[in-house]
């Protein structure tokens, strides 16, 4: 199970990090219940500051995606777990298709490209 | 272990017969690639021909260096007789071995780096991070450690019982003495074993499975030469316990059938050793090396063999001048409480005599 670090990516280290573990609960490839590695050893591993991978923690904390245990680790939560109403989740959404419009893509294109990310997002899981 | 002269030259020359085997191995290790290597750097074909030949000739000079320190010494202590110097002396030339040998592979590499084919040294863009938890526990044998854990307590156990009982009252000290520095060795060898657990996995995008293959493969063969090193430091706790509470007249048999059983473990434990390397060597050429991105310029942070980077999670970290150690790192602290309790221990036992 990894996730994938790309230096030509825009996105903050951290962001990456937690995008990467987002995307694997997605896929149902980390099940509820499966423990994460200690930040100590993902930012060895990676070779970054201490507070990159906990800021990518703190942020999946603040999802309902992951619960951290003092002591014990952190582990992946269940995802019904994660109580945020609809209109929260819907913001992110909203904001990336202002993009794709912004980009002059038409409507077809932005749902074709919508349903194949909704197909890769779901693939292994439900 | 009791050394005698002829125990200590015996040791010796076995000494002699394994670093000569690691000798030739490290001869041949820049050039295990091939023609377009030199270690893990990609250099041009004709580049053992030409600027690439004094490097590798330098790199050899280099590695004989602990033969220049040996063979005068040595040649001291047979000439003297002061044979029981020979025990340290081994002791000392293998840490020399092993801190010559990282030195001389990180300065020939980075004399070749001007000759390397053009961006032989560029980091890779894609890593791959692997989400599974590393705990010494997940690498632990169960059965060694249970087998190991109870035989030094009955050990302990008979050597109280021996404390208390014997009427030749023998003080704490000598009861006692050696199996707490072995318990302590030991000790020092789980921190190791943390260590090695902790030692860094990323992987590039490309060969990621034969990388990780690698890694793995290579941090599981080094716990089990610490499980060896302290399955050997139990057994010679049961020795003492054994040897303690014998009759006098039998120590010096047991002495020899100690001695004997020393010689073939270090012999088995060499032969394993060069079978794994070999195993090791073979997973490693499969992977192509590559740079992976480094994220905290390491080389802007240090230059000195020693290093205080609270923020830098790495226990070494690899400067302009080579490694440094990061003393802000647990285990660099451990190492040090590690070596200053060796060293008040060994105080400790040495105020009595």
């Amino acid at each position: 199970m990894v996730v994938t670090i790309d230096t030509t990516d825009a996105r903050p280290l951290y962001q990456q990090v937690a995008d990467g573990i987002k995307e694997l609960i997605a896929r149902g490839k980390l099940a509820e219940g499966t423990p994460l590695p200690p930040v100590r050893q993902l930012a060895a591993d990676l070779g970054v500051n201490f507070n990159t991978i906990a800021m990518a923690y703190r942020e999946l904390q603040k999802g309902g995606l992951i619960v951290i245990r003092h002591g014990s680790g952190s582990v992946v939560s269940s995802r019904t777990a994660a109580e945020r109403t609809q209109a929260e989740l819907v913001r992110p959404l909203r904001a990336a298709l202002t993009e794709l419009v912004l980009s002059g893509l038409s409507p077809d294109k932005i749902q074709r490209i919508v349903m194949r990310e909704l197909r890769l997002a779901g693939k292994g899981g439900g | 272990m009791a050394f005698d002269p002829f125990r200590a030259i015996v040791c010796y020359g076995l000494f002699w017969i394994v670093r000569m085997n690691g000798c030739l191995r490290r001869a041949r290790q820049p050039r295990l690639r091939g023609a377009g290597w030199f270690f893990d750097l990609r250099v041009p074909e004709d580049f053992y021909v030409t600027g690439g030949r004094t490097i590798l000739r330098r790199y050899w000079m280099r590695i004989g260096i602990p033969f220049v320190v040996d063979i005068p010494i040595a040649a001291f202590i047979f000439l003297t007789g002061r044979f029981m110097l020979l025990p340290p002396l081994v002791l000392g030339l293998a840490a020399l071995i092993h801190v010559n040998h990282v030195w001389s592979v990180h300065l020939a590499e980075r004399q070749a780096q001007r000759l390397a084919v053009p961006d032989a040294g560029d980091p890779v863009a894609r890593v791959a991070l692997s989400l599974t938890p590393r705990r010494l526990r997940d690498y632990a044998n169960g059965p060694l450690e249970w087998a190991m854990a109870l035989s030094a307590a009955m050990a302990i156990m008979w050597l109280a019982r021996v404390y208390t009982t014997s009427p030749a009252h023998l003080p704490a000290r000598v009861v006692f003495g050696v199996p707490v520095t072995l318990l302590y060795v030991q000790l020092g060898a789980v921190l190791v074993k943390a260590i090695v657990v902790a030692w860094r996995a990323p992987a590039p995008l490309t060969q990621t499975a034969e990388h990780v293959d690698a890694r793995e493969e290579k941090r599981k063969y080094y716990l089990r030469v610490c499980d060896a090193f302290r399955a050997a430091m139990t057994a010679a706790i049961v020795f003492w316990a054994i040897k303690i509470s014998a009759p006098p007249a039998s120590v010096a048999g047991l002495d020899r059938l100690w001695f004997a059983g020393y010689v073939a473990f270090g012999l088995a434990a060499t032969v394993w050793i060069e079978i794994k390397r070999k195993q090791l060597v073979t997973l490693s050429l499969r992977a192509r090396p590559v740079t992976l991105p480094d994220f905290l310029r390491q080389s802007e942070l240090t230059r000195w063999p020693v290093c205080y980077q609270p923020s830098a999670p790495l226990l070494t970290l690899k400067g302009a001048r080579g490694y440094s150690l990061n003393l802000a790192n647990a285990f660099a602290r451990a190492g040090v409480a590690y070596i200053a309790g060796l060293a008040l221990l060994l105080v400790v036992l040495g105020s009595g005599r």
